[in-house]
């Protein structure tokens, strides 16, 4: 029997603390909602890193509709086109033919040849079993000038294999030819937006002299080709491993993972094995872990006992985050995420065990709906969608850690939440633009 | 590693036939996987002799991801390795993309790699009704296709559908049709018509199959011919059929 759904609904299956949430999967999965904070990245944004590329979607019409918006609100609309399919192509069996013809049809009608196109199927094809092998011999053969990959707008394996994140992340990277490496060239891969030139894994890799390729820096599809010079691949998105090693696979470059961290430990471990990989100095690391104990103490003296909300959308280790802030004496009250990461197990444990009141929320539960805070609150959110849901105007505005790496992600996230506790942002404009940081998105 | 796979219309005996040629090739030294396309999950009970085998997709609905290669198979006669694709919820599900589905997780799961078999059966119900009862005859799974048909009308009609397919299916690099095998059901004209047949679609009656109680007997039992009557002027039939197929394929006797 439906049940009227109205704003008196309890809480339950949409808020636990960490005491009793269980490990990976705190919330159960089922209908889902989108809440209307976008500043995360999707398969059109991150299909255009690719300089010069074209990408063509083919799909149900109204599934399209999504990703043609993004295009559009991005201002990419010359370089994406759509193939509908419709109920008689399954019916006759030519969703090969209908994607091969459509695709043909698209290219001679551009009017610049695309050195590279994106050819995005969907779950139709994944149902109905289409040879995707054949279909892209096929456009191989007939357009030997064009650089084809297979990328997927499938939704349906979004919890098997490799989620559409990792997916399209390894993607990016199948067209770069092998060429002549250089041992001094490193590639970071996997990140929709730039390394910050301040983070400490730039500030590393310059001061040892190493060419360092970067896909969201290369304007042209030629200088995106430079890239398969790097002997060395770094990845620090979690979402970005399988790719970096299917690279490693192909074109035989090292790929090493880094991971994003608030742990002091960790981040000195892991930038420690950088430097044995590519046969650096060590990195100094002499008054950096002072640098962000003060720099806690700064923050925590200004802020003082505002209630904080973390989402996981600010950066892949918001347990981490939460962990840090907590241990430092800050009112962390929330932390929203849908799922946690193999990567924060031990977070979860620590936070478990010393934080238990801490609330998780979700930010796909149906029930999220009407679980964002009507009036304003007095939170300082760090991230776009636990802005939202506790709403409020001092956020910190970032999506997927900013570039930021090692001891200067703290530092500057501490520099950020400063920023958003003194002065209020226009929450609601800023959160609904879709692709924060792309090319041609509002320059927000 | 030869990889086959046998269509034809329900009922006209694939399974048993198929059956038999695993256990024929089994004794000649081979080592065959038999995977059975059929959301009936019957195709290999004349090598295990069991009432059920838990079925590739079961496994998956069952456990999503989290099982072993070797909970998808079961050993048979002669080490034959047993594999049913199984499929849908009777009713409501796909049939076709049940096999897909069961294949992808048998290619994902290293099958092929870790049993290295000499020979592998797919055993395709039917006729090729949709996408995914074609999925066998795709580049990476079957080399060559036979189809199994008696004189009977609707075999014919069904072996000539199944032809049409593999046509259309020129220049993908898939399987190609390696012949007929008639299975005789003793109708009138029997011999004549599926040679029509053969002329039709350009292609051959590699083998004829008698007509004989002893594969009734056998199926009873569970078991195969060669496994119970191996002296049995059928058991020699299969026999033949399946250095036939050898040749066929290209492989010489080990």
């Amino acid at each position: 029997m439906l049940k009227k759904v109205n704003a008196q609904i309890s809480q339950e299956g949409a808020q636990i603390t960490i005491g009793d949430a269980s490990f990976p999967e705190p919330f159960v999965s089922g209908l889902e909602y989108a809440s209307p904070a976008r500043g995360t990245w999707n398969i059109v944004h991150t299909g255009m890193l690719i300089p010069e590329a074209h990408e063509i979607f083919v799909c149900a019409a109204s599934c399209l509709r999504g990703v043609v918006l993004t295009a559009a609100e991005m201002h990419a609309e010359d370089r994406f086109s759509t193939v509908a399919v419709r109920e008689h192509n399954l019916l006759d069996g030519d969703m090969e033919e209908l994607i091969i013809e459509g695709v043909s049809d698209i290219i001679e009608k551009l009017p610049v040849r695309p050195p590279a196109v994106l050819v995005y199927t969907s779950c139709v094809h994944h149902f109905a079993g289409c040879d995707l092998d054949m279909i892209y011999r096929v456009l191989r053969e007939r357009y030997p000038d064009i650089d084809f990959t297979d990328c997927y707008m499938n939704p349906i394996m979004r919890k098997s294999g490799l989620t559409p994140d990792q997916l399209m992340r390894s993607r990016l990277y199948t067209l770069l030819k092998e060429r002549e490496m250089r041992p001094d060239a490193v590639a970071i891969i996997g990140n929709d937006l730039p390394t910050d030139e301040n983070s400490d894994l730039m500030i590393y890799l310059k001061e040892n002299h190493r060419k360092i390729h970067e896909i969201t820096s290369c304007k042209s599809y030629e200088e995106y080709q430079k890239m398969a010079e790097s002997a060395y691949y770094i990845s620090y998105n979690a979402g970005a491993v399988a790719g970096g090693n299917m690279l490693s696979e192909r074109l035989g470059g090292k790929h090493y993972y880094l991971p994003f961290s608030f742990c002091y430990d960790e981040i000195e471990n892991s930038f420690t094995k950088l430097a044995e990989i590519l046969g650096t100095p060590k990195p100094d690391f002499t008054g950096k872990r002072e640098a962000c104990d003060a720099a806690l103490k700064e923050t925590r003296a200004l802020i003082g006992d505002k209630p904080i909300a973390i989402d996981y959308t600010y950066c892949p280790r918001p347990l981490g985050l939460a962990r840090m802030l907590l241990d430092a004496g800050f009112k962390v009250e929330r932390v929203y995420l849908d799922t946690i990461s193999g990567e924060e197990k031990q977070d979860f444990i620590y936070l478990k065990e010393y934080y238990p009141g801490l609330l998780l929320y979700p930010t796909v539960h149906a029930k999220m709906r009407f679980m964002s805070e009507k009036e304003p609150s007095d939170m300082l959110a760090i991230g776009q969608k636990a802005a939202y849901f506790v709403n409020t105007n001092h956020f910190v505005n970032v999506i997927e850690g900013g570039g930021m790496l090692g001891y200067q992600a703290i530092l500057h996230t501490l520099e950020l939440m400063r920023e958003a506790f003194l002065e209020e942002k226009d929450m609601r404009t800023l959160i609904q633009v879709k692709g924060m940081g792309c090319e041609g998105c509002c320059g927000l | 590693m030869i990889k086959i796979a046998v269509y034809g219309k329900g009922g006209i005996g694939k399974s048993t036939t198929i059956s038999n040629l695993s256990a024929a090739l089994s004794d000649m030294g081979y080592k065959v996987m038999q995977i059975g396309c059929d959301p009936k999950a019957d195709s290999t009970v004349n090598l295990h002799g069991k009432d059920h085998v838990e079925t590739v997709l079961e496994l998956v609905r069952k456990h999503k991801n989290q099982f072993a290669l070797e909970d998808m198979v079961t050993e048979g006669y002669g080490g034959v390795i047993c594999v049913e694709a199984g499929g849908p919820t009777p009713g409501l599900g796909c049939a076709g993309r049940g096999i897909i589905a069961a294949l992808e997780k048998l290619q994902e799961k290293g099958a092929y790699e870790v049993y290295q078999p000499d020979v592998v059966f797919y055993d395709v119900l039917g006729d090729v009704v949709c996408g995914g009862f074609s999925m066998p005859m795709r580049g990476g799974y079957a080399d060559k296709v036979f189809v199994i048909t008696s004189g009977e009308n609707m075999a014919i009609h069904a072996a000539a559908n199944i032809a049409m397919a593999i046509e259309g299916f020129k220049g993908r690099g898939y399987a190609e049709l390696g012949g007929l095998i008639l299975n005789r059901r003793n109708v009138k004209n029997e011999d004549a018509k599926v040679k029509e047949l053969a002329e039709d679609i350009h292609t051959e009656v590699v083998a004829t199959l008698s007509r004989s109680d002893v594969v009734q007997e056998a199926e009873e039992m569970k078991k195969t011919v060669i496994e119970v009557f191996p002296e049995s002027e059928m058991a020699q039939e299969y026999r033949t059929l399946a250095k036939r197929l050898l040749e066929i394929c290209g492989v010489s006797e080990c």
